[in-house]
């Protein structure tokens, strides 16, 4: 934060600059919600078929995903 | 007292109206046990909050010979101004004079202090003229209320007079030319037909012949605090949830400069409303922030006497309703105190 006028600050929402695995797992979602639908099992097919996997290496289920959701966008 | 009741119309127009609250900055601006300096309608204000977050407000000049407080010195509870060590409380009062034990001065509330609230992120305060000092009845907008909404606010200062920053938002016409090349605004006519629907609260400016494609429709709402609301669709890859909202506020600095707010809220629940925030952090921000850009960049490079040389049409139904509104308000204002 700055007192010098003007404030233009590109990204007020985060709390850290994304680790590469959260920045390819953004990009795949949104080629997901895109190409499958918007459903949760949508979501973990895609992920899966595109062997985009959760940080420990093992596939999503729907469970994971929405703990690992609720993690990165409380 | 600050803002007087002899301001003359033109200048209550330039530097913003009053009699109403407005947001100020973001709430971490102020950080506990920090003071900050802000200018709102044209004057110098300071921000103070306790280390307890506790906030106040007060007018940034010293009663003793008008020194800045904010070269102050924070005192946990109070401010103590640095050319002579008087001794301000939050509530406007001073509590000391170390230099005169027992000067007249003290106990008396001779520091403006405006009535403040911190509503999602943001700070509102009211700024009453002498004349109205109590505070309005205010009445947020639901979508910042709403647990059912989820919300990022982003605050971005412009060089435009404060009407600018409005006039483009009850503009939704310009959404398909100036931000055509955005993620969310390349879609539908490029024509359209408008009206106006007067509410409780404000008027709806609104495409008749087309909704939930583009840049649509956006209502003025006064509810003690001026806001807009608008929607704008997003495309398949921002997921689950439909449109975005925007709730919109502009900050009066001075006669040239803006604090513009806007809340960018989206109904969504559950691992939709988290995949959402995850997404908005990581990538659709930055897109958000490229498009507040485009309107930013042609504000700033707007002529200053570009409101007096103009050939309206039908598409400004929306800008010269709210002009009016204005005019006639800072007329009023300027009246009030004769």
């Amino acid at each position: 934060m700055t007192d010098t006028w003007p404030y233009l600050d590109v990204h007020q929402s985060r709390t850290h600059e994304p680790t590469p695995y959260e920045h390819k797992l953004a990009a795949t979602l949104e080629e997901v919600f895109t190409e499958e639908g918007h459903e949760l099992a949508d979501v973990v097919r895609g992920l899966t078929s595109r062997q985009v996997h959760a940080a420990d290496g093992t596939p999503w289920t729907e469970e994971s995903f929405r703990a690992e959701m609720n993690r990165l966008g409380a | 007292m600050t803002l007087s009741t002899s301001a003359t119309a033109d200048h209550i127009y330039a530097t913003g109206l009053r009699n109403q609250w407005h947001a100020v900055v973001p709430s971490h601006f102020v950080a506990p046990g920090a003071m900050r300096k802000v200018t709102v309608l044209g004057e110098q204000w300071l921000l103070f909050r306790r280390s307890d977050g506790t906030l106040s407000m007060l007018a940034d000049r010293c009663p003793h010979r008008g020194a800045p407080l904010s070269l102050g010195k924070h005192l946990g509870d109070r401010v103590a101004c640095w050319y002579h060590g008087v001794e301000v409380e939050t509530d406007g009062t001073v509590s000391s004079v170390p230099g005169l034990p027992g000067c007249s001065l003290e106990g008396k509330k001779l520091v403006t202090s405006l009535p403040v609230r911190e509503v999602a992120g943001a700070i509102l305060a009211y700024f009453g003229d002498e004349e109205h000092p109590e505070p309005a009845a205010l009445t947020l907008p639901e979508p910042l209320t709403d647990p059912e909404v989820s919300a990022f606010l982003c605050y971005a200062e412009w060089n435009v007079p404060w009407r600018y920053a409005v006039e483009n938002l009850l503009d939704p016409m310009h959404g398909a030319f100036l931000h055509h090349e955005s993620h969310t605004m390349s879609d539908g006519d490029t024509t359209a037909k408008f009206r106006i629907r007067e509410t409780a609260r404000g008027y709806f400016f609104e495409k008749t012949d087309q909704r939930g494609v583009n840049f649509d429709w956006v209502e003025l709402c006064r509810t003690g605090v001026d806001w807009v609301d608008l929607s704008i669709p997003y495309p398949p890859s921002a997921g689950p949830g439909g449109p975005f909202g925007i709730v919109g506020m502009a900050c009066p600095v001075d006669e040239q400069r803006t604090g513009v707010f806007f809340w960018r809220y989206r109904r969504v629940e559950d691992w939709q409303r988290a995949s959402w925030r995850f997404l908005y952090r990581t990538l659709i921000e930055k897109r958000h922030w490229d498009v507040l850009e485009q309107d930013r960049v042609m504000l700033e490079s707007m002529p200053v006497d570009a409101d007096q040389q103009e050939n309206l049409y039908q598409h400004d139904l929306g800008v010269v309703r709210l002009r009016r509104l204005y005019r006639a308000a800072a007329e009023a204002q300027s009246s009030a105190g004769a």
